[in-house]
């Protein structure tokens, strides 16, 4: 299975011999004083990739941790962040260690990553320096509703990660609100105001008004007001609306703040104005001093959107709250903008939509319309009475009911609760979301957990106890199982995805899937990452699912449980959405997936990319990927490289396999009896290094024939080619007679192969890492999985992220560590230009079994 | 599952151990009260016998060490399951000797300590029988 490794992949004994080693280099060279001696560099280097691993592994635990599988405390955040922190400073030592002290910068990039995570997990208001006074929807950092407020955090999410149509806009953050309260010195003042006001001192009212008073008379600071000024000009009229924090969260201050509609782009500064003053309007205050919300600092953004000139608008329910057994929404509709329905002056129209797929309409109440308000051709809103014909028709058609359903139904399915939902519908027939927030209704009974043991009775379960859980939750929907391009294509909302392998391009039909169930994968790997930022219900590692699994069939999937039934179980899904509390607004939770975004995300992909520095490291994961690359660099740098070896033995290897191999016998690797430069396989003493190069040079495997390169393919492996020409370096092996550490760039490949063959299996390992490659993304990771497929034929751990993969394996009997070097040797060969043939996921399996069976005579693992 | 519920008391003074833990283990067919401060945990025991505990170790005011000591006098039959952050041989090995059925480190997930608390329940039932 592809799970990550509970050891640490390097288990080397090399110390001694470089010890003894170190003595003899020193008796014989004296190293010039700049530069520390090879078996120094490599000993650092060989720490280096251990701490790496471990910061790997750490990473992925965390992500495991988010999935909702686990109950973990702020204890566990605050080691894992400590550990984290630990083995990054003995990165960037090791780095400068090895570089001559060339990344002292590193250390100030550690504190810029590490100091907004501390932050966090003492629980402060985040409000960092980096944090913007105003960010556009489509950038608004989620999970900060700290920063946003509720609302316009709820909106980030479902543009950004459920891509629904959300009326573009920005946010003037709670870092602007403070900013404001500075410059108009007006933080004491309402400190003194409310304080003498809870003293009873002051009534509610005249609190009220000064407070109100200090903040319409101050003036909106230079730099928010000019980037208001900026965003603005995209649209004549724009919405501005409260988003205070704590706002659409567990408490709900509807219709407390204030919102504007259809204000013109100049009066933006001035209505931002008028909405920070309803932070302490008398009903916020009696509310917030009600719910014991005072002791807290009142923060408040505030969104800015484009008015949508809307044909019709209103509310769905995704809960009928008269009958919610019955299965059914409700859509609210009525003409023109919302403000009659909002106001409560007008009778929308009541559609009841059932809530599965297709949407079929159950019942649909019109109302006669007496006016409608629509924006005024100059400006504002105005209302106009409705021509006679048209007072009775609905407001809505049947199709926009249901889009509005379907629409409803997956914001649900993200939110885990039932929602309440704005919308508009424009000119052009385009439904926009406008707002959408838990809906409020009061608990039906308090009834217990439906108890699992009455669930069996009553259903028949299709898959327990398999698999592990990548995200928890609840699911239910028709079975879809894709295989190929064409099923993603057509993958309905709301279905159940079951799926062979979890590669990343399963990514684009995550959103839409009611629940996801993959025969392979780790909870580490790339698919449970989206399933968690999706909070899709998963299960990786359900073997033989798409054979128990019958497309078309309705399943429950039921991760806290690890069971699969057949059938809608009702009782569960009801008692999921309306009665559990959802792990995901856990503030642990929350804080976890703040914190992940500090860590996990790889930003620095490319090594040639202007941005690929300590300043550009963004996140824990870019500086190990930085200092990975560098130390990598450092070993390979050719005119360093040669200045270190000055006087050394360095061999070049002479074989029908033309790699320009280069070998640093540091004992024991190359016949003693060697004369000159050069090398044949056959004078090769060194264990690992004489088999690998055995499986490289078997017959057939190093293929010499041109290779078919299809359009698409050479396309992308003519732009990669200016990165792969002046990448540095050159082959190199490191051996003793029982070790190997090699280095390999072949073409657009880089291979790095770790081995110790000890006659005590306790000294023995194999690493091995692959990475690049021509072709686009796709291609390399369909390639990486192929990779992944093999090795794991051969019973070797492996992680694969995108086109890496690694692969270890520990421990093992020196004929066995012989049969998988003489694998990697035939890999190594074999994948050189794979990607370029691997044309769709369907050539995998084929040509998975034509290289199994091609190795069967030579290293035949049955017997093992 | 006709037989009486059993049971089940959950200490820990981080809430959200509880939140996760209560639903879980209701699913089960097991009746659960959480507490996260010990003497209120305390006062419940006093008031009625639990078949199971699961507490922390680390907590303000009496800690778990303590409180499962104390309620193993009242009621030497409760079963009592330890979780805790600070997972030691050292902790371990007094948990046991204090009569503790089994020992989890945290973070755990929820399916490993449900198959515990089952295990527990087990062996509550085939005592009884």
């Amino acid at each position: 299975m592809y799970d990550a490794g509970e050891q640490p992949y390097l288990c080397l004994r090399i110390e001694p011999v470089l010890a003894a080693l170190q003595k003899l280099w020193k008796k014989v060279f004296k190293p010039p004083e700049e530069l520390i001696t090879f078996p120094e560099l490599f000993e650092h280097f060989q720490a280096l990739l251990q701490d790496h691993q471990k910061v790997m592994e750490i990473i992925a635990d965390l992500g495991e941790k988010s999935g909702g599988d686990y109950v973990f405390d702020r204890k566990y955040l605050q080691d894992s962040v400590n550990e984290l922190h630990v083995l990054l400073l003995h990165l960037i030592k090791g780095l400068n260690l090895i570089s001559s002290n060339r990344y002292p910068d590193l250390y100030t990039t550690l504190d810029r990553i590490f100091l907004p995570i501390d932050a966090e997990l003492r629980g402060r208001l985040s409000l960092a320096a980096e944090m913007p006074y105003v960010v556009g929807l489509e950038d608004l950092p989620v999970d900060h509703p700290e920063l946003t407020g509720g609302k316009a955090a709820n909106l980030g999410e479902i543009s950004q990660r459920l891509h629904l149509p959300v009326p573009p806009g920005f946010i003037i953050t709670t870092r602007a609100f403070r900013y404001f309260l500075e410059q108009n010195q007006l933080e004491d003042r309402i400190h003194a105001l409310i304080s003498a006001w809870l003293g009873r001192e002051a009534d509610t009212l005249q609190t009220s008004r000064q407070l109100q008073y200090g903040l319409l008379a101050g003036v909106v600071p230079q730099e928010v007001g000019r980037e208001i000024r900026r965003r603005t000009e995209a649209a004549p009229f724009w919405a501005v609306r409260s988003s205070a924090h704590g706002e659409d969260g567990e408490l709900s201050f509807a219709g407390l703040h204030e919102s504007l509609l259809q204000v013109p782009a100049r009066g933006v500064p001035e209505a931002y104005k008028k909405i920070l003053a309803s932070l302490f309007s008398p009903e916020a205050l009696s509310y917030r001093r009600q719910m014991d919300m005072l002791g807290e600092e009142a923060a408040m953004a505030v969104l800015c959107q484009e008015v949508i000139a809307s044909r019709a608008s209103g509310v769905v329910h995704t809960l009928n709250l008269e009958a919610p057994e019955t299965e059914c929404l409700t859509v609210y509709a009525y003409p023109g903008l919302g403000r009659p329905v909002m106001d409560g002056r007008a009778q929308p129209d009541r559609l009841v939509v059932e809530r599965q797929a297709p949407h079929h309409i159950r019942s649909r109440e019109v109302f006669p319309k007496e006016y409608v308000v629509r924006p005024a051709p100059g400006g504002g809103e105005e209302e106009v009475t409705p021509a006679p014909e048209e007072r009775d028709l609905p407001a809505i058609s049947d199709a926009t009911a249901q889009t509005l359903a379907r629409l409803a139904i997956s914001l649900e399915r993200y939110f885990k609760r039932p929602q309440e939902i704005e919308w508009a519908l424009d000119q052009t027939g385009q439904v926009w979301i406008l707002q959408s927030r838990a809906l409020a209704f009061s608990q039906i009974s308090d009834f217990p957990p439906v108890e699992v043991a009455d669930l069996r009775e009553r259903y028949s379960l299709l898959l327990q106890d398999q698999g592990v859980v990548a995200h928890a939750g609840v699911g239910a929907g028709p079975v879809w199982v894709v295989e190929s391009d064409a099923d993603l294509e057509q993958f309905p909302e709301g279905a159940v995805l079951v799926t062979r392998y979890t590669a990343p391009w399963l990514a684009r039909v995550v959103p839409k899937a009611a629940a996801i169930i993959a025969e392979r994968g780790s909870p580490a790997g790339h698919l449970a990452t989206i399933a968690r930022e999706f909070r899709v219900p998963t299960l990786v590692g359900v073997e033989k699912a798409t054979g128990v699994l019958t497309p078309g069939t309705e399943v429950t999937v039921d991760t806290n449980n690890r069971l699969v039934y057949a059938g809608r179980v009702q009782e569960l899904l009801h008692y999921e959405l309306l009665e559990a509390t959802s792990f995901e607004d856990a503030s642990e939770f929350r804080q976890l997936r703040r914190l992940l975004k500090r860590v996990a995300p790889l930003h620095l992909i490319d090594p040639q990319a202007p941005d690929f520095t300590p300043e550009g490291c963004l996140s824990v994961h870019d500086v190990i990927r930085f200092v990975h690359e560098k130390a990598v660099q450092e070993l390979m740098d050719l005119p360093r490289f040669l200045k270190r070896f000055k006087g050394a033995q360095l061999w070049t290897l002479v074989s029908e396999v033309p790699m320009g191999l280069k070998i640093w016998d540091l004992g024991g690797g190359i016949d003693p009896a060697a004369q000159g430069g050069e090398v044949t396989a056959a004078q090769i003493r060194s264990l690992p290094l004489k088999t690998l190069w055995e499986g490289v040079c078997a017959p057939g495997v190093w293929s010499t024939e041109p290779i078919q390169v299809d359009f698409s393919g050479l396309m992308s492996s003519l732009t990669r080619t200016t990165e792969a020409a002046t990448a540095a370096g050159f082959n190199l092996a490191v051996i003793t007679g029982t070790y190997l550490n090699l280095h390999l760039r072949l073409g657009y490949h880089f291979n790095l192969v770790d081995a110790r063959m000890d006659a005590d299996p306790h000294h023995n390992h194999i690493y091995f890492r692959f990475v690049g490659g021509v072709t686009d993304l796709t291609r390399r990771s369909r390639r990486a999985r192929l990779l992944a497929d093999i090795l794991a034929k051969y019973h070797f751990k492996v992680d694969i992220k995108g086109d890496l993969v690694i692969a270890k394996i520990l421990h093992l009997p020196q004929e066995e560590i012989r049969r998988r070097l003489l694998v990697l040797g035939h890999l190594i060969g074999f994948t050189r230009q794979l990607d370029m043939q691997l044309k769709s996921d369907e050539d995998v399996p084929a040509y998975l079994a034509k290289f199994l069976e091609r190795l069967q005579p030579l290293v035949d693992l049955e017997g093992s | 599952m006709a037989q009486n519920k059993l049971r089940v008391l959950i200490l820990d003074d981080e809430p959200i151990v509880c939140k996760r833990l209560k639903p879980s283990l209701e699913k089960l067919g097991f009746e659960v009260d959480t507490f996260t401060r010990s003497f209120e945990a305390m006062q419940a025991v006093e008031k009625a016998a639990y078949d199971i505990i699961v507490t922390d170790l680390k907590m303000e005011g009496m800690d778990g060490m303590r409180f499962l000591q104390e309620a193993k006098k009242l009621y030497p039959e409760t079963e009592v399951i330890v979780i805790t952050g600070f997972a030691t041989m050292e902790t371990a090995k007094e948990s046991f000797k204090k009569g503790v059925f089994d020992f989890i480190a945290k973070p755990f997930n929820l399916n490993e300590i449900q198959k515990v608390v089952q295990r527990a329940a087990d062996k509550i039932r085939s005592a009884g029988q």
